[in-house]
């Protein structure tokens, strides 16, 4: 993992150095995971001067993106889609360090420049409106309960020493659905528009029917030392694949269950026999590139720097790789990884053969490394009241201390108590004052802002540290709620930002820029969101009171206007009514024609 | 109109309205019974349906089956070497295979001490994380080591871990599906759901290690069965009486029936030929159930959590497998994978009659309601009573009505102390029983129910031999009569609130105590010896004797039985007969004894009465 970074970065630091014009660079990393998993990154990156982008000059930068950057005021811009959960416990350590994924849902985070707070909400609107359009997400619903600006989770990725009016925003929609409308649009930001190179590898149904994937956009302005400053666009796209499901064909994707005789069973057990068969499953890898993506490499994007290999894998050195003919390959000197050299007209075509038998797992993959901590979160309690939230940080590393930012935004209908925010070490059941080193809260306004919580907070070595604390749950007007009330309300990933202990150490192997990359964050990782239940109203219930209502209404008002208008006088008092009155005018006429 | 209204407040001190409230109880009484009697009908009941259409039960293939059976087979041999095992055991082994299955797993130790008993194990799950799912929404699927009759749940683990196998290929799962394997069907499911909403006690239960989002339902398979079955019995009573969504069962009624041409028998009715009195026994079987508020099953306990969960039990000898049951399984979590919103569509109260009618809860509470505004009436009117001259005035004010429209003015000052105490002392005494039946181990149940019997039957005795001796001044008619009017007052609130969160218990409570509205003081010797032995007939222990020879089982398993309930699942039924029911009981037990010979205003009564 260490080896595949240092390799991937140090291609970025020298492409940093020595490429100060615009250029444009792609590659896949296969990485093979236990338990029939394959991770594929793929990392397009193109960049153009600042002179030309002010000027309007594009080649590689994709133009629509850069006007609504333009037009934003937008010095650095990071956006992530994300859908599925990383499993820590069996895959390891996230790809890029976690630098390049978001939490469930689409997140988007950017520097504006802007000489206020109200000119940058201003331009965020603007901003997230635009990108709402450009990549049909719901961006727009990124509004100022959302927003939040974190004071200790980001840092700049780029180059800003000449803007000093910047203003970080960050937004989360964690129950947006990241699907095919989404990547169709990230895919046209590219020169080659997936037409040619890796990028004709992603493909809707198999990017979505992923474990895990993360599309992540970063936009940056890098200064090399002595060069002309760039703005850099890169465009990762993480997945784990299950190689099982992938490699079913696309015209019969059910998984039925396959005939008696091609179950693996273990022959070992003694009832072993032709009806009964106890399962020998994930027992090692085999694939074809076409397998499981469904499709070959065609050939390579003509624009892609032809220095960098398109595809690597990473499996030990041990292991054969059958690849199509006239594709060169090139191991690397760890011995853990291998590279392929592909001739731009010509199909990619990848196999890795069964393993055999009597070899041992251990060859099998690159074990994955250890992450710096395990985290993990959920609610406690129960009913429509009151909650808790309890994250599980658990520190793997047997001498270190992990030091992180642990930062929450929360919707305002979840209505922190901070006095019961305590970190408590497995094992103790006394909170731990020590553990928690500083935090930064910034309470919710109902209806108009979230809860912004940023924790720093230190783990010792080989311990497991519970951060726990209460809230309660708001009753929404009855307009709030959306149409699917009774599903929950989603509550965005926690960020938990690893500060790097030695700054100098990991970046002295690079340029100045990727220094300034990772000084700050060592690694990074998002927690699953939740679905918190509020009290829902019966929606039938305003109905039942309208109708009890005006009915009520109709009837006092019915009687009380009567009685109101009408004139009561007392019986002896009033006109003769009845019989006698029209007996009475009849006579009255008779006489009167009797008098005629 | 206001001649009426003139009229009605004539009526209103017309001494004739004080003679009817016994008789508007007791037709109270009357209607609420026959209430229940006409709900089987058909123009009562109603055929059910399906409320939330996300659900869609029964529109998808199931493709369980084929060499699933093999491996089936397989498990099958793996759980039947480990019958007879110790529970620790039976998890070593059973965790790798789960493991195999490439699920997480993770066990949660628990210790419950109930009747002197300990009711301790251990609990082994795994979480089926949704292939592109985020850990929000989870559905679990339980299969008991033991069932609730601690038979080996030979087939349904199996299939359960056949089943997770499966789940495992498809990549369709919305919400992560959570397998729970449990030593046992009440004590472990219990400590499980606990942890999991954190509500447990973390000195008996332990915390759950690995979690997973809200839980959106739960189905537990006890299918100990091992010859081919006909049709599928669905248990769906939750701890003290609360039900699952009425959606889930008619979805596993449509997914069995309609799909599989698997029948589905409810509350042990094995044969229901939907004519009235099979429909009228369902129903009374699941008031029964609902009334005792014990856990009847493995999904018992997740249901007070708003987790809407069913036990499916194969029964009959027919030509269904293991797959068919697989398939009924298959289909269910399909349609709950479906769901978008949690259940809230369809009902939660409501009495099924067969698989396909119900009444809900509009039309049977005013049942439970009128025996328990009888208790209402009854204390009003004994109220307004006591609020009247006492004895020899009743004639003559008659007398006057007849001559003059306005009535006597003249009312008596009621002394409150004296029945107010009595009937807080009565009502903190129920916390003695409540406790020592509670918390007393199993091996002196049996000697202290007895001895709380004996004592019991003297209580109103010496009670009302105190009252009529000791104080300074004797008690006078109009302060039993308080006596009466309070507790009955006490009764018919608790029982009015009761009847809105479970019903039957209400009902029944309510029927049992009807007497005690009509009993009054009696003055002479053979009165009391007639009204003790009606009192003593009717008092909770006599009907806790009877229940218990009716059953075939004698009290003290009844008692060890609440015990645990009690302490596991949190039952408040025995809150409801000892805290409830006794002391309105022993209140009437003092008022009937209270009387003294020669008074008039007594004979007065009886005579009206009679």
């Amino acid at each position: 993992m260490r080896q595949f970074l240092s390799l991937l970065w140090l291609s970025l630091f020298s492409f940093s150095i020595f490429a100060s014009a615009a250029d444009y660079h792609e590659q896949l990393n296969l990485r093979p995971l236990p338990l029939s998993s394959l991770l594929a990154s793929f990392n397009f990156r193109s960049n153009t001067t600042l002179d030309d982008f002010d000027k309007g000059n594009f080649r590689f930068f994709p133009r629509s993106l850069a006007q609504i950057l333009q037009h934003a005021g937008t010095r650095e811009l990071h956006l992530r889609f994300s859908l599925g959960r990383w499993d820590a416990e069996t895959w390891g350590a996230r790809p890029w360090d976690g630098a390049r994924e978001g939490g469930t849902g689409v997140e988007l985070w950017a520097w504006l420049e802007a000489d206020t707070d109200e000119e940058a909400d201003h331009k965020w609107l603007t901003l997230t409106n635009a990108l709402s359009g450009l990549f049909c997400a719901s961006l727009n619903f990124i509004d100022g309960t959302r927003t939040t600006r974190p004071v200790m989770s980001f840092q700049p990725e780029g180059d800003h020493s000449t803007v000093t009016n910047m203003h970080l925003l960050y937004g989360v929609l964690p129950h947006e659905v990241v699907c095919t409308e989404n990547l169709t649009p990230f895919l046209k930001l590219l020169p080659c528009k997936g037409k040619a190179g890796i990028a004709t590898l992603l493909d809707g149904h198999k990017l979505f029917d992923a474990s895990w994937q993360s599309m992540a956009i970063d936009i940056r302005p890098i200064c090399p030392p002595g060069g002309e400053c760039v703005l850099q666009i890169e465009q990762t796209i993480d997945m784990v694949l299950d190689i099982d499901r992938s490699k079913r064909p696309r015209d019969n994707p059910i998984p039925r269950p396959p005939p008696g005789d091609q179950l693996p069973c273990d022959t070992s057990k003694p009832y072993n026999s032709h009806d009964t068969c106890f399962p020998a499953d994930h027992t090692n890898q085999e694939w074809t590139l076409s397998q499981i993506f469904g499709k070959t490499v065609k050939g390579t994007c003509p624009l892609a720097d032809s220095t960098i290999p398109p595809v690597c894998i990473q499996v030990p050195d041990s292991r054969s790789v059958f690849v199509s003919k006239d594709v060169h390959e090139k191991k690397n000197p760890d011995g853990l990884s291998r590279c392929f050299d592909i001739a731009p007209s010509t199909e990619l075509e990848m196999m890795l053969p069964r393993l055999d038998e009597g070899a041992s797992t251990t060859t099998d993959i690159v074990t994955p490394e250890t992450p710096l901590l395990y985290a993990e979160r959920s609610f406690t309690g129960h009913g429509q009241e009151r909650g808790g939230v309890q994250t599980i940080l658990r520190n793997p590393s047997p001498d270190t201390a992990v030091e992180f930012i642990y930062m929450e935004s929360l919707p305002w209908f979840m209505r922190i108590y901070l006095h019961t925010m305590e970190a408590r070490v497995a094992g103790h059941s006394h909170a731990n004052k020590s553990l928690i080193q500083q935090v930064y809260y910034r309470p919710a306004l109902d209806r108009a802002r979230a809860t912004q919580l940023e924790v720093r907070m230190r783990v010792p070595p080989a311990s497991t540290v519970f951060l726990t604390y209460d809230f309660e749950k708001s009753i929404l007007r009855y307009t709030e709620y959306p149409p699917d009330a009774n599903r929950g309300f989603d509550v965005a990933a926690a960020v938990i930002t690893i500060l790097d202990p030695q700054p100098e150490t990991i970046g002295s192997h690079g340029g100045g820029a990727a220094k300034s990359a990772r000084r700050f964050a060592a690694y990074t990782l998002r927690t699953t969101s939740l679905l918190c239940s509020l009290p829902t109203p019966d929606f039938s219930m305003p109905y039942n009171v309208i109708i009890f209502t005006s009915t009520a209404i109709a009837l006092t008002f019915g009687g009380m206007f009567n009685i109101l208008v009408r004139r009561f006088v007392a019986a002896d008092e009033g006109p003769e009514a009845g019989l006698a009155v029209v007996l009475g005018r009849l006579k009255g006429r008779l006489r009167g024609m009797l008098k005629r | 109109m206001p001649r009426l209204l003139a009229s009605a407040l004539q009526l209103r001190r017309d001494p004739r309205i004080l003679k009817l409230p016994p008789y508007v109880s007791l037709l109270c009484i009357l209607v609420g019974v026959a209430w229940l009697f006409l709900l089987p009908l058909d123009q009562y009941s109603r055929r059910t349906y399906i409320s939330e259409n996300a659900l869609l039960p029964g529109q998808v293939h199931t493709y369980f089956g084929g060499s699933d059976q093999n491996v089936f087979r397989a498990y099958k041999h793996e759980v039947n070497e480990l019958a007879g095992k110790s529970n620790t055991d039976v998890n070593d082994k059973l965790e790798p295979i789960v493991k195999g299955l490439g699920l997480k797993t993770a066990r949660q130790n628990f210790t419950y001490h109930a009747a002197g008993h300990t009711y301790s194990g251990e609990n082994l799950y795994a979480i089926l994380q949704a292939p592109r799912g985020d850990a929000t929404e989870a559905i679990v699927l339980v299969a008991a080591w033991e069932n609730v009759k601690h038979e080996i749940n030979r087939n349904g683990i199996p299939l359960a871990l056949t089943l997770l196998r499966y789940f495992k290929r498809w990549s369709l799962w919305s919400k992560d599906i959570i397998l729970l394997i449990t030593p046992d069907s009440i004590a472990g499911p219990q400590a499980w759901v606990d942890a999991y909403h954190d509500a447990h006690d973390p000195s008996r239960v332990s915390s759950l290690p690995l979690k997973s989002g809200l839980l959106q339902g739960a189905i537990a398979i006890d299918y100990t069965q091992e010859t081919r079955f006909e049709s599928v019995h669905i248990v769906y009573d939750g701890v003290n009486g609360q039900l699952p969504n009425l959606d889930l069962i008619n979805s596993i009624v449509n997914i069995a029936g309609g799909q599989m041409g698997i029948g589905v028998a409810l509350q042990e009715m094995w044969h229901h030929d939907n004519g009235y009195p099979d429909r009228l026994r369902t129903m009374l079987r699941g008031m029964l159930k609902q009334g005792l508020g014990l856990a009847s099953g493995a999904h018992s306990s997740f249901i007070p959590y708003h987790v809407d969960a069913v036990t499916l039990r194969p029964f009959g000898d027919g030509w269904q497998d293991e797959m068919a049951m697989g398939r009924v399984v298959e289909g269910s979590f399909r349609s709950l994978n479906n769901l978008l919103e949690h259940l809230h569509q369809s009902f939660f109260f409501y009495l099924l009659m067969q698989r396909e009618r119900f009444v809900s809860i509009g039309t049977y509470l005013p049942s439970a309601m009128l025996v328990a505004a009888n208790f209402t009436i009854m204390a009003i009117a004994l109220w307004v009573k006591t609020g009247q001259p006492a004895e020899g005035a009743a004639p003559k004010t008659k007398t006057e009505t007849n001559t003059t429209t306005t009535t006597t003015t003249t009312t008596a000052e009621r002394d409150l102390f004296l029945p107010l105490g009595v009937v807080a002392l009565i009502q903190s005494l129920s916390i003695i029983p409540l406790y020592l039946f509670n918390h007393a181990p199993e091996s002196t149940l049996t000697t202290l129910f007895i001895a709380f019997t004996a004592l019991n039957t003297l209580l109103p005795q010496v009670l009302s031999h105190l009252l009529t001796t000791l104080p300074t001044t004797p008690t006078t008619p109009h302060q039993f009569n308080l006596i009466k009017s309070f507790s009955l007052l006490l009764l018919g609130m608790f029982l009015s609130t009761l009847a809105t969160l479970n019903f039957s218990l209400a009902l029944i409570t309510g029927l049992l105590a009807s007497p005690l509205s009509f009993l009054q003081p009696c003055q002479t010797r053979a009165g009391k010896v007639a009204a003790t032995a009606l009192l003593n007939a009717v008092s909770p222990t006599a009907v806790l004797l009877a229940g218990a020879a009716y059953w075939g089982t004698d009290v003290t398993s009844v008692l060890k039985e609440a015990a645990v309930a009690w302490q596991v699942c949190g039952t408040y039924s025995p809150v409801v007969v000892w805290c409830v029911w006794w002391p309105a009981w022993v209140a009437g037990g003092v008022v009937v004894l209270g009387g003294r010979p020669g008074t008039p205003r007594g004979v007065g009564n009886k005579e009206k009465m009679g």
